[in-house]
């Protein structure tokens, strides 16, 4: 009886603590970047629309592949904090803070994905639960980069380097990922199948990563590293 | 007791160091240093270097091994495109660090001003672009000077790689001075892509509109002549060096920069960038039309004929050299036939199908004349038994447009003839059919109609092909008349030839 009621406090604590964190961390998170990276997603999408579906299903799936990268590219952004080292000693866990820096972004992330599968005409729409498997796989993928470089390095903001990573990276893919396992496939073709089960176990893999990158790494070398020495005698 | 000294310190004369040129240069040394450290150029750029010192030391089929230069130099456009996407994020980033790091208020104070670091950014990308000349230059210069090179390369074509890792360079550094924000440079190049799609479907891929893609790429492989290909390579890389002047100007003003020197030289390759868009977007010319349709319809008024062992060998100017391969080809051909086709000398032409430029590959109709053979621009690899196959197909059938439509057991006789003489013809047998099979029927391809092989064509083929060839060379000319009689059956053949008569009878062509 003592245990539970001890557990029902701290969970109580914890409600405590979600409800005095929400606000502040929902005014850090990156807005104008998610914002910008959402508008432009949508004007790639709108592009089929606007065009009268010139190009087809495959420009239309395309285009709305350019949409998630730009979306994902705004979400490698979400896990900077520039008071990362003033609140690294707080009793408030890291996987806690991320969680409600998570939050507010996926209904957010949700309801853009449906406006952008809406603006492409339905005429050359790609299989939409195939497509949303891809999109969330490149969303978490960002994800998972932003809290691999927050887990592997000391820099506060690092969602630039992350981006930029991601941005080369999803280019590579295209261009060289290994024919026998085709992962970028046209509507119609008789690998999408596979490909799409390829796209859950990456999907997975990210939310792998994502959630064992989340804890504060206790005895991490980095984090003990020296701080570096100043170049120049002021400091500056 | 102590005594007071009251000295005043002279005041120290600072030397007003007014920044130079070199210090500009010193500082974008520097910052390329720093670009390297950034994992994505350094990543491109190994990978770019690594893949094509790759590509060049092991091709991927024999083809390689006769480049036609006038492909060669567009080939080398598209790999420089990965660096400059790099580029172009990290160099924005290397741009803004400043302010990420805040310390643009202790920079400012520093005797160089705004616009001179501005420059310095841009300047970084220079070491990378000289990098870039190198490789493709290399690269050209590699495939060049291959025996088997043909035809003309364009130093337009071979620019636009460099230019476009200057571009996006210089486009990173303008985004960083004219939106000073971490996200805005990965979105800006999704949002280009997006644009350049809409652009291209918008628009049906009109010529203007397609030539203000950095890097312009065809549909079709096929190799033209150079005189036909109708790029405006002159005018795009025009096009390019003065986008590249604008992005860099551009983001040396937007860096602070006022001076009436920049402001006129912004001017300047406003004019040239217009001036390059306006030319290149002419499309095709009425002359350039008539010349193709020429080349195609009527080769004979364009190309030069060689006589080499009683044969006639006509080939565009550039193809020239490369008759004496044909050459060997038909010699190895007519040396293992009989009867008059083993002296027949023939008319080898080359054709090329040119009217629809480089849009789309198409097939040409097959001579209708007697002992003529057709040959194409490509040559190495499978090009050699498909022109082999022709050749025999040929003396056999009399005409390649009879030979299209044998269905008989003369197949054999042309099969054997075609590969016999090559150092693998089992390969070769592979190569030349569609399915790359060695067993069943297949379609066989030439560099006209295809030639149609039954199963048990094939088999009767690959048994032939597996003895000794001068056994089967003796029955081949002992029984040159039968062999080559139309109406001849694929049992009637393996029997004259010594194989395994195939069992079930005859069996139909794949139509």
């Amino acid at each position: 009886m003592r245990e539970l009621t001890r557990a029902d406090a701290g969970r109580g604590e914890v409600r405590g603590l979600v409800r005095e964190l929400a606000g502040p961390v929902f005014r850090t998170l990156p807005w104008r970047a998610v914002a910008a990276g959402s508008l432009l997603g949508l004007v790639a999408a709108a592009v089929p629309r606007l065009s009268d579906g010139a190009g087809g299903p495959w420009v239309a799936l395309n285009l709305l592949r350019a949409a998630v990268l730009a979306h994902a590219l705004a979400l490698a952004f979400l896990l900077d904090d520039r008071a990362r080292h003033t609140t690294a000693a707080v009793p408030t866990r890291r996987p806690l803070r991320a969680a409600l820096r998570l939050a507010p972004v996926i209904p957010v992330t949700a309801l853009w994905w449906t406006a952008a599968l809406l603006l492409v005409p339905s005429s050359v729409r790609p299989p939409t639960g195939a497509v949303t498997l891809e999109a969330a796989a490149a969303c978490a993928l960002a994800l998972a980069g932003a809290a691999l470089a927050v887990r592997l390095s000391d820099e506060p903001r690092p969602g630039q380097s992350v981006a930029g990573a991601l941005l080369v990276t999803a280019v590579l893919a295209v261009l060289l990922w290994p024919d026998r396992w085709p992962l970028f496939v046209a509507p119609g073709d008789p690998k999408w199948a596979g490909a799409h089960e390829r796209w859950a176990w990456l999907l997975a893999a990210a939310l792998l990563v994502l959630g064992a990158c989340l804890p504060e790494p206790t005895h991490g070398r980095l984090r003990h590293r020296q701080p570096r020495r100043p170049l120049t005698p002021s400091g500056a | 007791m102590s005594a007071v000294l009251e000295t005043t310190v002279p005041p120290v004369a600072v030397p007003e160091r007014r920044p130079t040129w070199a210090d500009v240069i010193q500082l974008a040394r520097f910052e390329a240093r720093q670009q390297l450290w950034f994992l994505p150029v350094f990543a491109t750029l190994v990978l770019y270097v690594g893949y094509t010192v790759w590509r060049l030391l092991f091709p991927p089929d024999g083809m390689a091994a006769y480049p036609a230069l006038q492909d060669v130099d567009r080939a080398t456009q598209t790999g420089p495109l990965l660096l400059g996407i790099a580029l172009f994020v990290c160099v924005n980033r290397a741009a803004l660090r400043d302010r990420r790091r805040g310390t643009d208020r202790q920079v400012d104070a520093a005797p160089m001003e705004p616009w001179r670091r501005t420059l310095a950014h841009v300047l970084s990308v220079v070491p990378y672009a000289v990098l870039t000349a190198l490789v493709v230059l290399g690269s050209f210069t590699w495939q060049a000077l291959k025996p088997g090179a043909v035809g003309h390369g364009s130093p337009a074509e071979l620019a636009v790689g460099p230019l476009c890792v200057l571009l996006f360079g210089a486009l990173g550094v303008l985004a960083a001075r004219l939106i000073p924000s971490s996200f805005a440079a990965p979105l800006l190049v999704v949002g280009l892509f997006a644009g350049a799609l809409f652009l291209s479907a918008g628009t049906g891929d009109a010529p203007w509109s397609r030539w203000l893609s950095p890097v312009v790429t065809e549909n079709s492989g096929d190799t033209l002549p150079s005189d036909l290909i109708g790029r405006p390579a002159a005018w795009h890389a025009l096009y390019l060096t003065g986008l590249v002047l604008l992005a860099a100007l551009g983001a040396v003003l937007a860096g602070g920069g006022q001076t009436r020197v920049l402001k006129a030289g912004l001017a300047g390759a406003l004019a040239l960038t217009l001036a390059g868009a306006v030319a290149q977007s002419g499309g095709d010319t009425p002359q350039l039309r008539a010349a193709r349709e020429r080349a195609s319809v009527s080769p004979e008024k364009e190309q030069t004929c060689v006589r080499r062992e009683g044969s006639t060998y006509c080939a565009f100017p550039e193809w020239t050299p490369r008759t004496a391969t044909w050459a060997k080809v038909v010699d190895e051909v007519r040396s293992l036939a009989g009867g008059a086709a083993h002296t027949q000398p023939l008319l080898v032409r080359q054709r090329v199908e040119a009217r629809y430029g480089l849009d789309s590959s198409s097939a040409f109709e097959p001579f209708a004349d007697p002992h003529r053979v057709s040959v194409g621009a490509a040559w190495g690899g499978n090009r050699v038994p498909e022109f082999s196959a022709a050749v025999a197909s040929v003396l056999v059938a009399g005409a390649e447009k009879k030979a299209g439509d044998m269905c008989d057991g003369r197949m054999v006789t042309v099969m054997w003839l075609a590969l016999a003489w090559q150092d693998d013809p089992m390969q070769s047998l592979r190569n030349v059919r569609l399915d790359d099979s060695l067993s069943g029927s297949a379609i066989v391809l030439s560099p006209t109609n295809p030639l149609r092989m039954t199963a048990a064509q094939t088999d009767v083929v690959r048994e032939l092909l597996g003895k000794p060839k001068g056994a089967v060379e003796a029955a081949v000319k002992a029984h040159w008349t039968e062999l080559t009689a139309p109406k001849l059956t694929t049992a009637d053949a393996a029997r004259l030839l010594g194989a395994a008569v195939p069992k079930g009878g005859e069996d139909k062509c794949e139509s």
